[in-house]
């Protein structure tokens, strides 16, 4: 390393590399497999957090680096799973997605209201409802339709299986946002400046 | 952390990463291109034998792959209760092509090998204002912090244990996002005061 590094610098590189690891975590926990080869895994939960904590721009750069580190083979996806092969199985969609997914929840957590922790829990649900949720899927589908030819109807259905896991999900994202509102006041969520 | 990286050398080890990269690369968008049968099934039989030829180098990833071959079954099935066979053969041989040739390349190349053409190709990327060194330490940090994860997780299961003689489950992601969120903040610091200036 020859280049000096600034304060903010090192505090987002620090960052980055603890998301990207925490969605690594959530892939050691065992994934329960679903027929079309989309298994449930905690990783959404991943992308949820790192958007409503770090904001859109150091999410979509602590998901992309976790993508990264998969694509170079390391089997860090839930059930032990890496590699180049992962990206063009039928979930792919759903993969590529969660670095837009991140991007999206943290660019709606920024513009939501926050203020007392309960405030920011219910923002932190909406923005993690509609970016890791609603966008996420939609990626997913679009993958379906693309990688498997699914017919796109047949995709939706199959992509609702997930809904009801992925919402409480949203609910847990909600909860540990309001346990780090509470712990740490100052905490920019959505990436606002302080 | 185990890679799947095989020990037992094969002919494909001995390929520069950058070319197996770039082969794998082709090839896989070739398989999405072409929609002719007899052209997929070439590369299906293709593929079989590049995996017979990687021999017990093979072994680590069996049960991954045999994952993959359940998928496209089930893509298959699926595909063939609409009453489109030829979907079902096209979908289900592309998707066990791509993911023999991504394993193919992953369990024939070391991880850091493949670090190194990555950064190699991120190089041009320095010229719009980001680092590729950067990147590089990004990965490292990610791997400790994962580890460090483990270990704290562990910790505070024990700890709930002790208190309530049950384990913890979902119910320790909150106080570990707060304590890793402070690692994070000490991490910081002391990048800053190490490279700062």
């Amino acid at each position: 390393m020859t280049t000096a590094v600034s304060r903010k610098a090192s505090h987002s590189m620090a960052l980055v590399a603890l998301f990207a690891a925490l969605m690594a975590v959530m892939g050691l926990i065992p994934k329960i497999d679903l027929p079309l080869g989309v298994p449930i895994t905690l990783q959404s939960l991943g992308v949820m957090l790192a958007g409503c904590l770090l904001g859109a721009r150091l999410g979509f750069q602590a998901i992309a680096l976790f993508l990264l580190a998969v694509a170079a083979g390391l089997p860090l996806l839930a059930g032990g799973r890496g590699g180049l092969g992962v990206f063009m199985a039928p979930s792919a969609g759903y993969l590529l997605g969660y670095a837009l997914a991140a991007g999206v929840t943290g660019a709606l957590m920024r513009l939501l209201p926050q203020g007392q922790p309960l405030r920011t829990a219910i923002s932190a649900f909406i923005a993690s409802a509609l970016g890791g949720l609603v966008f996420l899927h939609a990626m997913g589908i679009a993958g379906l339709v693309l990688l498997a030819k699914m017919p796109l109807e047949k995709a939706f259905f199959a992509d609702l299986v997930f809904v009801p896991g992925d919402l409480v999900k949203c609910l847990l994202c909600a909860v540990v946002v309001h346990t780090v509102a509470k712990a740490m006041p100052h905490w920019p969520f959505g990436g606002r400046e302080r | 952390m185990g890679s799947l990286y095989s020990e037992h050398l094969t002919w494909l080890h001995r390929w520069p990463a950058g070319a197996k990269l770039a082969c794998m690369a082709l090839l896989g968008t070739l398989l999405f291109l072409f929609n002719e049968l007899w052209l997929l099934a070439a590369a299906g039989l293709a593929c079989a034998l590049l995996w017979c030829s990687l021999g017990p180098a093979t072994h680590k990833v069996r049960r991954l792959i045999r994952s993959v071959l359940v998928a496209a079954a089930l893509v298959a099935g699926f595909h063939l209760w609409l009453g489109r066979p030829d979907v079902a053969a096209v979908s289900a041989l592309r998707l066990a092509c791509a993911s023999t040739l991504g394993v193919a390349l992953t369990v024939t190349t070391r991880p850091t090998d493949l670090l190194l053409v990555l950064d190699a190709l991120l190089a041009p990327l320095a010229r719009l204002g980001l680092r590729p060194e950067r990147l590089s330490l990004q990965l490292a940090l990610m791997l400790r912090f994962t580890e460090h994860f483990f270990v704290q997780w562990q910790k505070l299961d024990e700890a709930h244990r002790l208190r309530t003689g049950r384990p913890g489950g979902l119910r320790l992601i909150a106080p570990l996002t707060v304590q890793m969120l402070q690692a994070a903040q000490r991490v910081a610091d002391a990048l800053y005061a190490r490279l700062g200036g």
